[in-house]
């Protein structure tokens, strides 16, 4: 295995590193807005 | 093909449905969310005769179709969403046999759907202590269905089920109970404005909505607003279909049960009156506690040494084997070691897992959430918030999660916002190699030191917890009603089964969920420690060389200045020179400054970063605790890890909020950033406070 795989290996290693997090911790996915579910919901039949 | 039916395994809670579910599933079960929820979701696949399967989901516990919390409001969206890709062929209703009368609420409510019903009466192996006496064919003809009899401790009645799941077909779909007789000019003009639609689904919708705030159901949305009643009158029409119900139920148990209490022999009452006593209760559980953590010590320091020793092994094993180069150095330097730092706790976690499985297994947990009640009320809590503080040793974001059956909203906020004070297993990893490092391995009449200082800290997050919990209370204006009611079940010997699947499965989440964060940032910390900017990293082979000119270094030596140097100045090492000044009267040292900045993303990436940093650029087979044993403070010479600086790191991680999850599920949960943010500082500047306080008394 020469320099350039092993470089090529390790940088491809850091950049799926580094979106893995960005995807872990900044990605917001679109979810399904609920109507239930809200703070005060059980207030009411208490 | 074989063919595939959805089969949905709904009951109480306490009835053992998840032990069904267990035995008919085995290990092809996973765990997930129900989407936009963070409500579990548990599945699993069961082969049953002829070539069928079945996709088997095990609902949340719920008491009747009448919801009241998110956990039991999941049962009936699906029940109602004969679109939804899981909506049953079957629903197998689990009940426990001592507690018929009540589970059979639920059932009727299910039939009434007309949905393919089958009863499981689970717990049939107790018959016998408790003196009852089925009726089985009265039973089935009285609710119109099939009834397995089903004891999963004996392993008997689990084949007859599935026999009755795979001709679900032939099962009657007939509701027990004509819903108009609930009110009869009510019901007949909702017939009539809905002339197609089942008539107690109708009633189901109607009556969910006022329950639970308004669903966003497309199908059948008139139907919501078909409120020509007032909520009250809905509420008592409610209570009038319960009466109904178990004026049914008790017609049909008359014939069909006998419960003869000269033959019981029941332990239960003797048991409660000592677990639950008002002194002898608190001992015992403080008992157990300590009996916990000497055993997590005791019986897992043999699996975890051969795990150090093995990943020290593997890592130097693959400098060796591997052409010299970048990745390679990467495998050896980052990754492996990074990796040995999240695997080495697995048996310590796996152990407490098994104590906490056995004791909720046991029926244990209940007796404690019940012993605490009174106790939780004067901090501003109620009994059911030692769920979420329990579950909190976990991880905080079930346990978050869990506070949803809190109904009084001061109660959950507060339970909300101390609950993150509590020992989570993230924490564990942290506590655990510190100990090691600044605890003597010494005992005091057989109980370890090392043991007491986990268990103390275990004290100290709980007393956080509830100190915290006091002073939200005095300080929060929100008024609302407040009750506790908590079902205690039969005392019963844990299923071996389940207690090894939760293990299995709570230990996966923690390798796999929080593994997958490590191994990424031990890949970032790597390459900031091993590339930097300026002649001071790259010329770090010659600096030295000036540096040294007196002194006659050898090739060891040498190489171990270089790699001091190049960590020093690189892209790590100077943020880690930019943080020292605020972490210094604590104790800390810059690397110790990177490992708390990076498990910020979860705490366990602590250890896993510490053993990157101290291996990137060394050659020894060292394990991860000898290494940091070996560190020496840059300042006062003399060891890095000392009595003073371990306590201060200890306090510092009991209190601060190091985990942006949590942070996440409490904007979630409360819908708003202002706890979340309040909870980041104040947890976080109280930590520092106590830290520095610490470290400079004890230095």
């Amino acid at each position: 295995m020469n320099d350039t795989i092993q470089n090529i290996l390790a940088f491809l290693a850091l950049g799926l590193a580094l979106s893995f997090l960005v995807k872990k911790f900044f990605w917001k996915k679109s979810k399904k807005k609920r109507a239930f579910g809200d703070a005060h919901d059980c207030d009411n039949c208490h | 093909m074989s063919k595939q039916i959805n089969v949905a395994l709904i009951g109480n809670p306490n009835t053992g449905k998840t032990s069904v579910f267990n035995a008919l599933t085995g290990l092809n079960q996973k765990v997930g969310n129900y989407p936009g929820i963070t409500v579990e979701k548990k599945e699993g696949i069961c082969r049953l005769p002829r070539g069928v399967k079945a996709h088997i989901i095990d609902l949340p516990g719920t008491y009747s179709l009448n919801a009241s919390s998110l956990d039991e409001n999941v049962v009936i969206e699906l029940l109602l969403n004969k679109n939804d890709k899981d909506f049953p062929d079957v629903a197998v209703v689990v009940s426990d046999v001592e507690n018929l009368k009540r589970n059979l609420l639920l059932f009727t409510q299910i039939k009434d759907l007309e949905i393919p019903c089958i009863l499981a009466i689970n717990m049939a192996d107790r018959m016998r202590y408790k003196g009852i006496t089925l009726d089985i064919p009265h039973l089935e003809e009285q609710l119109n269905t099939k009834i397995a009899l089903v004891s999963t401790r004996k392993n008997y009645g689990i084949d007859e089920l599935k026999d009755l799941i795979t001709n679900y077909k032939e099962l009657s779909t007939a509701p027990c109970m004509n819903a108009s007789a609930i009110d009869q000019d009510y019901f007949d003009s909702l017939q009539r404005a809905f002339p197609n639609q089942s008539l107690y689904k109708l009633w189901l919708v109607i009556t969910q909505d006022v329950n639970f705030g308004k669903t966003d159901r497309n199908e059948i949305e008139a139907v919501a607003d078909f409120k020509t009643k007032s909520k009250a009158d809905l509420k008592r029409l409610q209570q009038k279909e319960t009466i109904k119900r178990y004026q049914f139920i008790n017609d049909t148990l008359k014939q069909g049960q006998t419960i003869d209490l000269t033959t019981a022999k029941d332990l239960r009452i003797k048991l409660d009156l000592i677990l639950t006593h008002k002194v002898w209760g608190y001992v015992i559980f403080f008992l157990i506690l300590l009996l916990i953590f000497q055993a997590i010590y005791d019986w897992s320091s043999i699996p975890m040494d051969f795990i150090d020793s093995t990943f020290a092994s593997l890592s130097e094993w693959t400098k060796n084997a591997l052409p010299e180069g970048t990745f390679t150095n990467l495998l050896s330097e980052g990754i492996i070691p990074g990796l040995g730092g999240i695997v080495i706790f697995i048996p310590q976690i796996a152990f407490l897992f098994l104590f906490i499985s056995v004791l909720e297994e046991s029926g244990y947990m209940s007796r404690v959430v019940f012993l605490m009640d009174r106790g939780m009320r004067r901090f501003g809590l109620s009994g059911k918030s030692v769920v979420p503080l329990i579950s909190g040793t976990a991880c905080a974001i079930p346990a978050i999660m869990a506070t949803r059956n809190i109904e009084n909203w001061k109660e959950r906020l507060i339970t909300i916002l101390v609950t993150p004070f509590t020992t989570c297993s993230a924490r564990l990893p942290v506590y655990l190699i510190i100990i090691s490092l600044v605890i003597p391995d010494k005992r005091f009449f057989g109980l370890g030191y090392q043991a007491m200082t986990l268990m103390l800290l275990y004290l100290i997050g709980f007393g956080a917890a509830l100190g915290s919990a006091m002073i939200l209370n005095k300080i929060l204006k929100i008024k609302s009603k407040t009750f506790f009611v908590v079902e205690m079940p039969n005392y019963k010997l844990p299923l071996l089964k389940n207690v090894v699947l939760t293990v299995i499965e709570k230990t996966k989440a923690f390798v796999f969920g929080a593994g997958k964060i490590i191994l990424a940032i031990s890949i970032i910390l790597w390459f900031l420690a091993s590339y930097g900017p300026g002649d001071e990293f790259n010329n770090a082979e010659d600096i030295v060389t000036t540096e040294f000119t007196d002194q006659k270094l050898s090739i060891e030596e040498f190489h171990e200045h270089v790699a001091s140097q190049k960590l020093e100045h690189s892209f790590l090492g100077i943020t880690g020179r930019a943080i020292e000044p605020a972490i210094r009267p604590l104790g800390y040292d810059w690397k110790i400054g990177i490992a708390l900045v990076s498990s910020f993303a979860a705490r366990e990436v602590f250890v896993g970063t510490l053993a990157t940093i101290y291996s990137v650029g060394s050659d020894d087979e060292e394990t991860i605790k000898n290494r940091m044993a070996g560190e020496v403070n840059p300042i006062l010479g003399g060891p890095l890890f000392t009595f003073a600086s371990g306590i201060s790191l200890l306090l510092f991680y009991a209190f601060a909020m190091q985990c942006m999850s949590t942070l996440a599920i409490v904007q979630r949960e409360t819908n708003s950033w202002k706890w979340p943010i309040l909870q980041l500082v104040i947890m976080s500047a109280f930590a520092y406070i106590i830290a520095l306080i610490a470290f400079q008394v004890l230095k």
